[in-house]
């Protein structure tokens, strides 16, 4: 009986040890992008820091930034957006959400509202096997993280109709063992509690510039979706959810390259958000953004265009919500963390990089101050996209008069602490204040100009023998103290712009 | 259901829990239900042919008992058990070989003709042949109790893919159980981890690489073409040989000692030697009830050559009807044949030479040799033609070692990860064999072992076929290889 009770004892132990370190090599191997995404969020809303939650797809990933939020207005919030998530998988999100905090607001975007398909591994009858292997794949980002209970339990068995990928989410090992292959630090440093998590509390910037953003026709006045949508049904199973919780909520419609059918979803919002008394926010056609520079595609918008949105938001919920300004406290030290971090990415983005639109777009943001110089004849001063950039940057249409006059060389100097300054063709700046010095500017011929502070003159900024063949110069530094961030010299290629 | 499905993985620690308390008298009759309804698990379908043969081979059994006194009729009896009973397996073969005849000509035909399914007959219809041998022969008594003789034939861990036991040594099993205590759950669940790590971590993961081979549109460079022989190779023996390991460990915990099937089959010295260690329990069967029966090496070397090639042909037929099974089983049979003729001159070059036959060296070579001859016979076995089989052998002497280095060898489904895996899966395989082969029992090693080290190694065990094990999404949880004989 002794050793029957010992033998007991030993396979308990052992099977607890086997535990252990399963679920140790579960940690490691499971794929981190959801963790990433939500780390802070558990954090925050243990905390109780959440005050607003922002949910939909990556319309509102890209379109909302929490940090800017918070340095802006000083609202708490959290990006809770999921890539290709439709309603449905928008509305489990926010139940598992609510599971761990009570946000005084929720703004949910209608994006997707058209999607009438229940399952998303099954989709529309048209959707073909990459369609919907994305589809799946893109819901483990937003589900992974969320612990297994019977909620999740609930949600995966709305959200998908096949046991085995039903199993695949509620042991997530099954999928992710094969990843052995393919660990990185970041994944041992998880199991260690020391991993990276989201540094925009849910949100996620891009930096790209559309240059074609396209534009559909409009459909009817007030037409809306032929048929109540599960998309429908959801969004208002949400609107439910949070009134019976006594949440706030306002729906809204994130600005994108909106098809007609988009357009007919938008209407379609507007009109549940008033059965249930909400408020609509219907970005589209708005004038927040500028399609030609705040989109990174058609779909979604850049850093410019969510630092826009976002402070729309902002105006909105100090107007319309009754919401705390947390800058200055000390226990929300770690938002103004995240904020010093941004900027500096922000500051990172107009000082380094390749792609000349995103640069420009990037110094929209006054982060650095700036020269910008285009050569008589530059391509860049036949570019529409290019110009309209610089014009965004100058506030002037100087540019198109510098392209008007036979591609006349255009400089800008946009000194954050002294003002603006431009000149093309024959004229010059004369000794203009700027944390370079009192600069001079002289043009004099084609591939030679001089840029020199008069404390200086032995400097020239604008040139360089070694760069006689490139066209752009754009330089960075700081206002105060003069020190120059970057000199990138950019030469035209058609219509793109290379450092080589 | 099968071993490597996770529905297994729930059936067999109920079916192990329930044995356990069970008194041991009524033990045989849970094994045969669960035996049932495993099977049924795996292809309802063949139930029907299983219970069938069953039947009419237990009252065979007993008919031939019966006429213990009157040799003629005992003599009829067996004939008509053998008319049945290999006449049936044959016609299976026949239909399926036509079936796959039909599939060349047209690709959208059905995989089968036949109206029922067989799977696993080829396993359990030996087993009940060589049980009517036997009783014919007098060194069986017939079994009575029809539950044991079922479960005798149907016996899950040996039902879809052996080994081939025999009712000598599994009838009295059923009868008087023994205890299965705390080293005999042990050492059978070594065992099984042992089949799994070679089946999900080493088979599965060359097979990826084998089907780029065997199965892809165009020949292989050279060098690749022969790594993808060489991993075939290890591949079919990780499968079957971790099959049977899972077999032979979930007997083992049940009470049961079954046959081993394989001693590290690679380093046999010679293709005799490989063959007493390579499906044991199928080489002894037609050992016992085909080589013996015709004559063996009684009736002159002549009729012993001829009796060597009519086993390996069968041996052939046995594993599949199409040409290049034949193929591999009459390779097998020349290599024999030849390896006779020729033995005169090889001593004789030995003598010269002054060989010493006990060097390392000269048994190495010897293993070498034989490995390669083995090699070479797997891809008859393995490709879809003999055409093919052909080309990828001429493909092989081809040396193209740049393969090797220029990325050329991970573009074939395996990266370096997976690569290094499998080096260092087939390092651990073979030091393990070597001990075997040295009568080193590694699973009796470990257990002796302390508790921390012992833990760790069957922790690190676990969580290596866990891991790198190649399961989940899109994996087919019944593709043992075996299987399909």
């Amino acid at each position: 009986m002794k050793k029957r009770l010992g033998n007991l004892f030993k396979i308990i132990a052992f099977l607890l040890v086997l535990a252990i370190s399963v679920l140790a090599v579960t940690t490691l191997v499971r794929r981190k992008d959801s963790n990433y995404k939500y780390a802070d969020f558990f954090d925050q809303a243990k905390a109780g820091h959440i005050d607003v939650l922002f949910m939909g797809s990556s319309h509102v990933i890209n379109a909302i930034n929490p940090v800017t939020l918070y340095e802006d207005y000083g609202y708490t919030s959290y990006n809770m957006g999921g890539h290709g998530s439709v309603m449905q998988a928008t509305y489990w999100e926010l139940i598992e959400a609510l599971q761990y905090c009570t946000p005084k607001v929720v703004v949910v975007d209608a994006y997707m509202l058209e999607k009438n398909y229940q399952y998303l591994d099954v989709m529309e009858e048209n959707a073909d096997k990459s369609e919907r292997n994305t589809s799946v794949e893109q819901l483990h980002l937003n589900m992974d993280a969320w612990p297994l209970d019977r909620l999740k339990i609930a949600a995966i068995n709305d959200l998908i109709q096949d046991q085995e990928t039903r199993n695949e989410f509620l042991f997530d090992f099954i999928v992710y063992h094969s990843r052995w292959s393919e660990l990185t630090s970041e994944d041992y440093k998880t199991v260690l509690g020391t991993e990276t998590t989201n540094p925009l509390m849910g949100g996620e910037m891009r930096y790209q510039v559309e240059l074609s953003p396209t534009s559909f026709p409009d459909p009817a006045e007030g037409e809306i979706l032929s048929e109540h949508t599960v998309g429908q049904e959801y969004l208002m199973k949400i609107i439910d959810e949070c009134q019976r919780d006594g949440i706030q909520v306002v729906v809204t419609y994130m600005p994108c390259c909106a098809t007609t059918t988009d357009k007919i979803a938008a209407n379609s919002a507007a009109e549940i958000a008033a059965n249930y008394g909400v408020p609509y926010i219907n970005m589209l056609n708005m004038g927040i953004i500028d399609y030609r520079s705040d989109l990174n595609d058609t779909g979604h918008l850049n850093a410019t265009g969510a630092i826009k949105v976002t402070d729309y938001m902002g105006q909105w919920l100090t107007d319309n919500a009754d919401l705390a300004d947390h800058r200055g406290d000390v226990s929300y030290s770690d938002w103004a963390d995240k904020v010093a971090l941004f900027n500096d990415e922000l500051k990172d983005m107009a000082t380094s990089g390749d792609d000349l639109y995103t640069r420009l777009n990037q110094l929209s943001l006054n982060k650095v101050s700036y020269v910008i110089y285009f050569n008589q004849g530059s391509n860049a001063l036949k570019d529409d996209d290019l110009m309209h950039l610089v014009e965004n940057l100058a506030g002037t249409t100087a540019v198109r008069d510098a392209s008007a006059a036979e591609n006349a060389p255009y400089i800008l100097i946009k000194d954050l602490s002294n003002g603006v300054y431009e000149a093309y063709g024959e004229n010059g700046l004369d000794g203009v204040a700027t944390g370079l010095g009192h600069v001079v500017y002289q043009p004099v011929e084609q591939n030679f100009r001089f840029l020199y502070p008069t404390e200086d003159e032995s400097l020239n900024y604008l040139y360089d023998d070694d760069h006689l063949g490139y066209d752009i110069q754009l330089i960075t530094y700081d206002s105060e103290s003069g020190q120059i961030f970057s000199h990138d010299y950019f030469r035209s290629f058609g219509g793109t712009y290379r450092v080589d | 259901m099968q071993f490597t499905s996770f529905e297994f993985l729930i059936f067999l620690p109920i079916v192990v829990a329930v044995n356990f308390i069970i008194p041991r008298k009524f033990k045989y009759i849970w094994l045969f239900i669960t035996s049932l309804c495993f099977f049924a698990t795996v292809d309802a379908k063949s139930t029907a042919v299983l219970i069938g043969v069953i039947l009419i081979t237990y009252f065979l059994g007993r008919a031939i008992e019966g006429a213990k006194d009157n040799p003629g009729k005992k003599k009829y009896l067996l004939m008509l058990s053998m008319v049945l009973t290999v006449g049936f397996l044959l016609y299976v073969r026949f239909v399926e070989f036509l079936a796959s005849r039909m599939k060349d000509v047209t690709p959208d035909a059905p995989p089968s003709v036949l109206f029922f399914s067989t799977v696993g007959i080829s396993f359990y219809m030996l087993k009940a042949i060589s049980y009517l041998v036997d009783i014919y022969r007098e060194d069986l008594v017939a079994e009575k109790n029809f539950v044991k003789y079922a479960l005798y034939i149907s016996f899950f861990p040996q039902i879809t893919s052996g080994p081939i036991e025999r009712a000598k040594n599994l009838l009295p099993q059923f009868a008087y159980p023994v205890s299965v205590d705390f080293d005999r759950l042990r050492d059978g669940l070594l065992q099984i981890l042992w089949g799994y790590f070679l089946k999900l971590v080493l088979a599965d993961r060359m097979g990826i690489f084998v089907k780029e081979i065997f199965d892809g549109g165009y020949l292989q460079p050279g060098t690749i073409t022969f790594i993808g022989t060489l991993f075939y190779t290890f591949e079919i023996y990780c499968d079957f040989g971790g099959y049977s390991h899972m077999a032979i460990g979930i007997a083992r915990i049940l009470g049961i000692d079954s046959m081993s099937n394989f001693d590290s089959p690679y380093l046999a010295q010679s293709i005799p030697e490989f063959w007493r260690r390579w499906h044991i329990s199928l080489s002894s069967f037609l050992k016992d009830y085909v080589y013996i029966p015709l004559g063996g090496n009684r009736k002159g070397k002549g009729r012993k050559y001829l009796n060597i090639l009519i086993v390996f042909a069968i041996s052939g037929i046995w594993h599949g009807a199409g040409l290049t099974f034949i193929i591999w089983g009459l390779l097998h049979g020349v290599y024999q044949v030849v390896g006779y003729i020729l033995k005169p001159v090889r001593d004789k070059l030995v003598d010269i030479f002054k060989v010493n036959r006990n060097a390392f060296s000269h048994q190495a070579l010897r293993t070498i040799i034989t490995f390669l001859l083995v090699n070479f016979a797997w891809v008859f076995f393995r490709a879809f033609s003999v055409e093919r089989a052909m080309g990828i052998i001429a493909k092989s002497f081809e040396f193209t070692p740049w393969v090797l280095t220029d990325g050329t060898l991970f573009s074939y489904g395996l990266n370096e990860a997976n690569m290094l895996l499998i080096v260092a899966g087939l390092a651990l395989l073979v030091i393990v064999d070597v001990l075997n082969y040295k009568g080193v029992v590694v699973r009796e090693k470990i257990l002796s072992q302390g508790i921390w080290l012992r833990w760790a190694i069957v922790i690190a065990a676990i969580l290596v076929i866990l891991v790198c094990g190649i399961w989940g999404p899109g994996y087919d949880a019944s593709s043992f290889i075996y299987e399909q004989f």
